[in-house]
């Protein structure tokens, strides 16, 4: 890691780390959106990683702002942060500058025929965060390319849901005051596949967390007389695990640094190749590193005292969010027959 | 507040213009020298012996490519060496002659060899005309191998050996061996009491090779016997005694490379042909993910060189790459039948597709025993972590 992500992710770590704790994560859970926890990441400019450095960002790239997307699932972190990242680096490439409050991410392009120049039309536009959001950011098709859409909340029908790791994903409908329309040089699915990468960064890093708990469980936890990491069965659980965490780490990684380098225009030799198959990697590893870590901590990761589930349950949520394996996984057999075998070394060599 | 993932890291890495120049060299040379070969012979690439062909890589100046310059090598760089290793197993080049030598004999005769033992081995590596053998499993001493028991003892005259080497991939027809003998007898001396030889077998007697047919008909490995077989004084690699950390380290070359998930991709190749024109939604989903993780193992397979190539020693790393490659590996035959009702077929029957099905699907269970299991992998990736 380069100076940049390690002071980043040590902030984020230090952050997190002290303020989510289980009975923290327990609160939040019964009590809704932690206000007081939101208000102290943005005074930290943690959402701003990637914006523009006029609009207070710290303007880095993907591959830098790769520890902080990690450092959200290795923490669990019940909160927009990667939206927000994601919001605010579409702000950047849009030349806009997004409210103050908490955004509510649109993670469907929005056809043209639903915006016009005043009024975003939503029906069940499922938002994470979509209750607390203060503002709206989505991308809408415009033409040939595509338009950043900023729109105030206020007046819209919410209909509150929770994923199944309790992290609100509402669906709006209703007329939305448009704030902002601005002209954005990506493609109107680009969310889709920000967040695609984000939700891989974010397995990666809730994947590690559930390998350190399995480790630390393994260790002081004994049977037979000995500890249960003693029991070569149960190493071989540990290094699997480790070996599929490394895995989406790397990929999710290397599609960070392809996308500052190679953008994700949708044709040519792009990121989208790098993006695909983190989330493709990503997804599907987590039946292994939710059957493996719980398989080591035996009947009690099952209770709700035990805080492994706050990793896992958000593992399995964050599987199908953004697509599945079985989305990226066709996305990516089509390119291959698309290139034929011959093709396919070329491509993951270029 | 450290996670043990911090110590798995697979940092990205670019490659720097130049190689992707050599890179677009080899694969046009490898285009032309292969243009002939059927495909079901490119599909067995590393276990294909083909002396002439290592003569011609080694006069592009593709092998021993990062042995130092002083001793005949190219003084190049292990990132180098990647690109022409992971080309040529895409291909599916004939590598068997050369790849022993190319990967761990030389560096280890230029890390632990006398100032002869190079001058006599490097320029003859590089070249692309010395085939080595690792001698190194015995009868009964598998992945137990500081258990093994083949004496080398100390003569007027230098060493004499007896016992049994096995599972020694060309030892029938290899120039040199570098082999692992227990030069010191005392059982408290496990690892203590080994050490490592270079052998110039077209020199030694009392060396008998019987070939093994393994379960596809090949006949790459042997069992070789040792009789009264005599080497000279200067036949030690090293230092006696310190044979366990040298054999470790050369199992680190070993273990580190592209081959660890290369070997099948021939078959992933005639896959996606056989399927890509009438492939259902569900069928292309399959075939993505097989792809998402080619993509993958080869970030963490380059990012290994990156740190070999940065001087460090990635032995981690290494086995969790190779556990997983084998994972990869072993799946593509499954996953192409899955994919595709045809029958594997032996070579001379069937399409293309079907003999090179029928050839890997063969040979696949060797993918988790050559070069340590995943029961030893993991082992070691587990006390890396702390837990053993």
């Amino acid at each position: 890691m380069n100076e940049t992500q390690q002071m980043l992710e040590d902030t984020v770590n230090r952050l997190f780390g002290d303020r989510l704790g289980w009975d923290q994560l327990t609160a939040i859970e019964e009590q809704g959106f932690p206000t007081a926890l939101w208000a102290e990441t943005v005074e930290q400019g943690i959402p701003k990683v990637l914006a523009d450095e006029a609009a207070g960002g710290m303007g880095v790239g993907w591959s830098d702002a790769y520890p902080v997307l990690r450092a959200c699932g290795r923490h669990a972190v019940p909160l927009p942060v990667v939206e927000a990242t994601i919001a605010e680096w579409l702000a950047r490439q849009a030349g806009a500058t997004l409210p103050a409050g908490v955004p509510g991410l649109l993670p469907r392009a929005i056809a043209a025929s639903a915006v016009s120049a005043t009024t975003l039309t939503l029906s069940n536009a499922r938002t994470p965060w979509g209750r607390n959001a203060d503002f709206l950011v989505g991308v809408a098709a415009k033409g040939e390319g595509a338009e950043l859409i900023i729109a105030a909340t206020s007046g819209l029908a919410v209909a509150a849901e929770d994923n199944i790791g309790r992290d609100p994903r509402d669906s709006l409908s209703g007329d939305a005051s448009v704030i902002t329309r601005q002209a954005l040089p990506l493609a109107p699915d680009c969310v889709h596949w920000l967040g695609a990468l984000a939700r891989s960064a974010q397995i990666a890093g809730a994947g590690a967390a559930a390998l350190d708990l399995a480790l630390k469980y393994g260790a002081e936890r004994s049977q037979f007389g000995k500890p249960l990491s003693g029991f070569q069965a149960i190493q071989h659980y540990l290094a699997d695990l480790a070996g599929v965490v490394a895995s989406v780490d790397a990929i999710a990684m290397a599609a960070c640094v392809g996308l500052d380098q190679r953008g994700m225009a949708p044709s040519g030799r792009n990121a989208r190749f790098e993006i695909a198959a983190a989330k493709c990697r990503a997804s599907e590893a987590v039946e292994k590193l939710t059957r493996l870590s719980h398989q080591v901590h035996g009947a009690i990761g099952f209770t709700y005292e035990y805080g492994l589930h706050f990793l896992t349950r958000r593992l399995w949520a964050w599987r199908a969010e953004f697509g599945g394996a079985g989305e990226w996984g066709e996305y990516l057999g089509r390119v291959a027959a698309d290139v034929g075998g011959d093709g396919i070394w070329p491509l993951i060599t270029a | 507040m450290t996670s043990v993932a911090d110590k798995l890291r697979f940092e990205p890495t670019a490659l720097p213009a130049s190689l992707e120049t050599l890179r677009a060299e080899v694969r046009a040379f490898l285009k032309e020298a292969l243009a002939d070969v059927p495909v079901v012979k490119r599909s067995h690439s590393w276990e294909a012996y083909d002396a002439e062909f290592s003569a011609k890589l080694g006069a592009k100046g593709w092998l021993g490519m990062t042995l130092p310059k002083q001793y005949g090598g190219h003084g190049r760089s292990a990132l180098e060496r990647y690109v022409v290793v992971e080309e040529s197993l895409v291909a599916g080049a004939p590598t068997a002659f050369h790849w022993v030598a190319d990967r761990q004999s030389g560096p280890l005769v230029v890390r632990y060899g006398t100032e002869e033992q190079k001058k006599a081995i490097v320029p003859a590596i590089t070249a692309g005309k010395a085939c080595f053998a690792i001698g190194m499993s015995e009868p009964n001493s598998g992945s137990d191998l500081a258990s093994l028991r083949t004496r080398a003892e100390r003569t007027a005259t230098g060493w004499k050996v007896n016992g049994t080497k096995i599972w020694t991939s060309n030892a029938h027809r290899a120039n040199y061996m570098i082999a692992l003998f227990r030069t010191d007898p005392d059982p408290n001396k496990k690892h203590a009491g080994l050490s490592q030889f270079l052998i110039d077998l077209s020199k030694t007697r009392g060396i008998t090779p019987r070939t093994i047919q393994n379960l596809a008909g090949g006949r790459n490995f042997n069992e070789v016997a040792f009789v009264d077989a005599e080497l000279p004084p200067d036949a030690l690699l090293g230092t006696e005694g310190q044979g366990w950390r040298q054999v470790t380290e050369e199992l680190a070359f070993e273990r580190s490379g592209p081959e660890r998930y290369l070997s099948c991709f021939f078959l992933l190749r005639k896959l996606i042909d056989v399927v890509k024109d009438n492939a259902s939604p569900a069928t292309l989903a399959r075939l993505g993910t097989q792809v998402a993780w080619a993509a993958t193992l080869r970030t963490m397979s380059l990012s290994i060189a990156a740190k070999l190539n940065a001087g460090q020693d990635p032995l981690l790393e290494a086995a969790v790459v190779k556990d997983l490659g084998c994972q990869f590996e072993q799946a593509l035959p499954g996953l192409a039948q899955e994919l595709c009702e045809l029958e594997p077929t032996l070579e001379g029957h069937g399409s293309e597709y079907q003999q090179v099905l029928g050839s890997l699907i063969q040979v696949a269970p060797s993918f988790s025993l050559r070069g340590g299991t995943p029961e030893i992998l993991r082992g070691i990736i587990a006390k890396g972590m702390g837990v053993r």
